[in-house]
């Protein structure tokens, strides 16, 4: 993840269930992203049905993840859709598009023209349509912090950032896919049973995967994208107003609904007019003295242990 | 044959059927478009990878233009059309970025008025973070601060500080440090107009603290803070109502804030 990349004004954005489901809204699509902490069938069934997953990982210093894990066939006449990576802070918008691309849902218009439109290009140039792509850019861009505070290209020190590379698992004509926009073609993994369940197929082979990196070599993560339960939810509670198990979990998706469209505006967010604010309430309860002479002997502190203190 | 005027990478759309339904070909190509010797247009379309030339249109200097493909939601689909015909012709541009396009259809539709057209290209601009700010001035402020920074040298008037910060606003900002002033009620309330504005709920105090232990609010104090440690903010801060030298460090910051909330009469901080 070169930091001399041109990132073509896409701007870097975290990667997180609550930033996807709302790219997703945004792009008119009725799919919700959930994070996973395991892959057994249990844990999986209360998320049923399961369209993609998305495998995140890392790249720990020292590690490296060239075959990407073992398994699997290049396919170069993959008959579903698979663009490239050409940008790198696109990628998780691109992860999002590839699943897309093979995903039977309704779309809003743009983005189910644009992929119509892209169809039948070469990998290499569905790639270039998509971060050239100006709603898509802002439709990624709206959940980064504006440009006032986010200061990225102005060659400051870098920092270490995160370099997340996102890899998506679906079922595309009866086999498991692995799209990664980084690798010349799509992967094709196991046969999936064409009627039932493919999740356990492809937990075996994103397992598989884990099991090959040395522990503490990368971190991951993993994200389910499902069809949005909550119209279905609504829909069963109206007919069953009382019914506990519904209730419950109505009340844990509106939770969850909650906590992202907290984070998402926290995201949006220009915070300088608070901090300014906030700096000035210090200095208005009287406490700023204090806080000051406090933050300067911890950066005393830190300057005498030699830390940079961009390390987080 | 003289040179081409114009030349740009496209590929080609064709009509599906008798429908308006165009479908884009996944050749790479390159449009050249050239001035002949009596005043007409050279109009090709060349093939990248086999250098067949596919199309070769000689054109009257009027009869033609190049614009836009409205419905296109990609954006970047254009078509020649004639005025003399119901003849079109469709093109995406097939540069991977699309700073250039503007200028690439100016220059185009230049030639095809009049084939002794010059064509102008200036330096692609640096690419703009986003095309949804209209040009505020604070977005002017970070151009310049990238202009300065990637020249690599010292700007005139401003300082380039090379000082490390004596102090870091996320030590001041801390949850701790703030939970006396969330606690104050009428303290609390006059900070709810700087919250987010499209937050789920109505703020309360305990938004507050929520709001000021959250990873993203904590990512942009210090990305200030790595702002200010390059000394050049000025015209960012006059924008809060500060002082142009408020700008020039951390410390210059918190104190010039403090005196716009009239604590003039306080102990003066401490210069390192």
């Amino acid at each position: 993840m070169s930091g001399d990349d041109d990132s073509s004004g896409w701007q870097l954005t975290e990667s997180d269930p609550g930033v996807f489901s709302e790219l997703l809204r945004t792009l008119g699509v009725p799919l919700v992203v959930d994070e996973l902490w395991s892959m057994d069938p249990d844990g999986l069934a209360i998320l049923q049905p399961i369209s993609a997953f998305i495998f995140l990982f890392k790249y720990v210093a020292g590690s490296s993840d060239a075959s990407g894990g073992a398994g699997g066939a290049f396919d170069p006449d993959f008959p579903g859709f698979f663009a490239h990576q050409t940008v790198n802070n696109a990628c998780a918008t691109l992860a999002v598009v590839n699943a897309l691309g093979n995903i039977d849902t309704e779309m809003g218009k743009d983005i189910k023209d644009t992929l119509e439109f892209a169809r039948e290009l070469d990998p290499q140039s569905r790639g270039m349509v998509l971060v050239s792509s100006l709603f898509l850019r802002e439709a990624h861009n709206a959940l980064s912090p504006p440009s006032v505070i986010s200061l990225d290209g102005l060659n400051l020190p870098k920092r270490t950032e995160d370099a997340y590379h996102f890899v998506v698992y679906l079922p595309v004509a009866g086999s498991l896919y692995e799209l990664d926009g980084l690798k010349p073609h799509a992967v094709r993994h196991a046969p999936v049973p064409s009627s039932g369940d493919w999740t356990g197929v492809a937990a075996e082979t994103i397992q598989a995967r884990i099991a090959t990196y040395p522990p503490g070599a990368i971190h991951f993560s993993l994200m389910a994208v499902r069809p949005d339960p909550l119209p279905m939810l609504q829909a069963q509670l109206v007919a069953n107003p009382t019914d506990e198990v519904l209730l419950a979990r109505m009340a844990q998706e509106e939770e969850k609904r909650q906590r992202w469209a907290f984070e998402n505006a926290l995201r949006k967010a220009n915070h300088l007019p608070l901090i300014h604010a906030l700096v000035g309430a210090l200095a208005k309860s009287g406490g700023l003295d204090a806080a000051v002479a406090g933050a300067k002997e911890k950066m005393r502190q830190r300057r005498a242990r030699g830390q940079d203190m961009d390390e987080d | 044959m003289s040179a081409p005027t114009v030349a740009f990478k496209a590929g080609r759309l064709f009509r599906r059927g008798d429908t308006n339904w165009v479908d884009p070909q996944p050749e790479k190509g390159v449009v050249l478009v050239t001035a002949t010797e009596d005043g007409l247009i050279q109009w090709q379309w060349k093939n990248r990878t086999t250098n067949a030339l596919d199309e070769d249109l000689l054109i009257f200097p009027s009869d033609t233009t190049f614009s836009q493909v409205a419905q296109s939601a990609w954006g970047r689909t254009y078509v020649l059309a004639f005025s003399s015909s119901d003849q079109k012709h469709f093109y995406w541009l097939q540069d991977a970025s699309s700073a250039r396009d503007d200028q690439i259809v100016h220059n185009v539709n230049g030639v095809l008025q009049d084939a002794s057209f010059e064509p102008t290209w200036s330096t692609p601009a640096a690419s703009s973070s986003s095309t949804a700010a209209a040009g505020s001035s604070r977005d002017d402020t970070l151009r310049r601060l990238r202009e300065i920074l990637t020249r690599g040298g010292s700007a005139s008037g401003a300082g380039l500080t090379v000082e490390p910060p004596s102090v870091a606003l996320s030590d001041v900002l801390t949850p701790a440090n703030l939970a006396p002033i969330f606690a104050d009620e009428a303290l609390a309330r006059s900070l709810f107009p700087f919250l987010p504005a499209d937050l789920p709920s109505p703020p309360t105090p305990a938004t507050l603290q929520q709001v000021v232990s959250s990873p993203q609010f904590q990512a942009a104090v210090r990305e200030l803070d790595r702002a200010l440690s390059t000394g050049l903010l000025a015209d960012l801060v006059r924008g809060l109502g500060l002082p142009a030298s408020a700008g020039e460090s951390a410390e210059a910051f918190i104190r010039a804030v403090a005196e716009q909330a009239g604590n003039g009469g306080e102990e003066r901080m401490d210069t390192d």
